[in-house]
């Protein structure tokens, strides 16, 4: 008798389990809620398709489940589906999010290159006025020159050759300086303007076919320090490119990126900026050794 | 009588089946994998801020992984597997909103630091002289 009942039960379940009309079941009601929001949301199917995936398998395992009424196998599913996709939208959202910041980067290095642009354009203000002061210095060097003793002819027209390309005296070298203004802001490729100067630079350097140069590029401050050691590492070869293009032999040149290191002026204000973006053409002495390197000094 | 026999030898042949079943559970290994999994999806969560910006996807976490654990140690292994497997989805959940909340406020303050940038650039363009 106590058998019979058992049998009964156990037939009872058995079939419960196999009759198809599920019952409705708030977990699973929210479970496709929560993947149909999911579903409909552009950044999941953008960026995180694996994890609606998962989702969706959990909610057919739930609708399985609550065909066949196994209630405990519903919750779990129903649990994990709205789970993973409240996951799925979280992981979406925050790779959106990024994905914006990495495109406005392109956005925000167009401003600071404007930026520093104007900036250039400020400075030619100070160039101007600075170069008119070096007329005047060059006149008076002139006059000077015309009196220098015949003995010295040779010395003082390499002398005057330097001059000319205004190199100053350092304990490398002479030292002829390129400013920003040969270049645009940010670029490395030679204006105009450079062209007079190169070709001095040249002519020198046919004359004087035992000398070596130096090509040190430098930039300001602004920047990351790997931007401008690239900045000025190019300038440096835009350099080197143009004597090369002149019949300079290319055992002759070295060149040097520094970057925004070794300023010559104050990068704090615009006018000092303009001055510390620069090519140095550091020229050799006339024994051919070899010029010793900035940093090495 | 003999329909009564027949009824009898069923319902024995059901017990056996299931104290069978109940010998099978007794003896099925328990989740260590998924308790394993689970755990070190907690551990992550706690790791990245979570506690902060996710705190109650965190401690649901939390809680549910103590749960897998108790489970286990109580040789209970379906629900030391279902409590293993919310652990760690709640605590991956917890996770991914805070990073979520990170990447929301560096976007917010990579929009403020365009249009400072975009204010300074047109105040510089200004000429000085």
């Amino acid at each position: 008798m106590n058998a019979k009942f058992l049998t009964g039960v156990s037939l009872a379940l058995v079939l419960g389990a196999c009759v198809s009309m599920p019952r409705p079941n708030a977990a699973l009601e929210s479970a496709r809620m929560a993947v149909h929001t999911a579903e409909a949301d552009p950044n999941v199917n953008k960026y995180a398709a694996l994890d609606l995936d998962v989702a969706r398998k959990d909610l057919s395992n739930a609708e399985y489940a609550a065909l066949h009424h196994q209630d405990a196998v519903i919750a779990q599913s129903a649990y994990l589906a709205t789970q993973n996709a409240r996951l799925a939208q979280a992981r979406g959202a925050a790779k959106a999010d990024d994905a914006r910041v990495a495109a406005g980067q392109g956005e925000r290095d167009q401003i600071m290159l404007a930026a520093r642009s104007s900036e250039a354009a400020n400075a030619q203000y100070a160039a101007a006025n600075a170069k008119q002061a070096a007329v005047n210095s060059k006149q008076v060097a002139d006059s000077a020159l015309v009196q220098r003793d015949q003995a010295n002819e040779e010395t003082a027209r390499v002398q005057a050759e330097l001059d000319a390309l205004k190199a100053t005296p350092t304990s490398r070298g002479m030292v002829l300086t390129l400013g920003d203004v040969l270049f645009d802001t940010g670029r490395a490729e030679l204006k105009p303007g450079a062209t007079r100067k190169l070709d001095q630079l040249a002519q020198f350097l046919a004359e004087h076919p035992d000398r070596r140069v130096q090509i040190d590029g430098f930039t300001d401050s602004v920047g990351s320090d790997s931007y401008n050691e690239e900045l000025s590492q190019r300038r440096a070869n835009a350099v080197r490119t143009a004597l090369l293009s002149r019949g300079v032999d290319a055992s002759r040149i070295g060149t040097e990126g520094y970057g925004k290191s070794y300023p010559v002026a104050d990068n704090a204000d615009s006018g000092g900026r303009q001055l510390n973006r620069r090519v140095e053409v550091v020229i050799g002495g006339n024994d051919g050794t070899p010029i010793t390197p900035r940093s090495g000094l | 009588m003999s329909a009564g026999l027949s009824d009898l030898a069923r319902g024995a042949s059901l017990c056996t089946a299931m104290a069978l079943s109940i010998a099978g559970c007794a003896t099925t290994p328990m989740p260590n994998e998924q308790i394993g999994v689970a755990k070190s999806s907690v551990q992550r969560a706690e790791q990245s801020g979570a506690p902060e910006f996710a705190p109650v996807e965190m401690a649901t976490a939390r809680q549910e992984l103590a749960s897998a654990e108790k489970a286990a140690a109580d040789r209970k292994t379906r629900p030391a597997t279902e409590w293993a497997e919310k652990a760690n989805v709640d605590a991956q959940l917890a996770e991914a909103t805070a990073r979520e909340h990170r990447a929301h406020a560096a976007a917010v303050e990579f929009d403020a630091s365009i249009a400072a940038l975009r204010q300074e650039s047109q105040r510089s363009s200004q000429p000085t002289q």
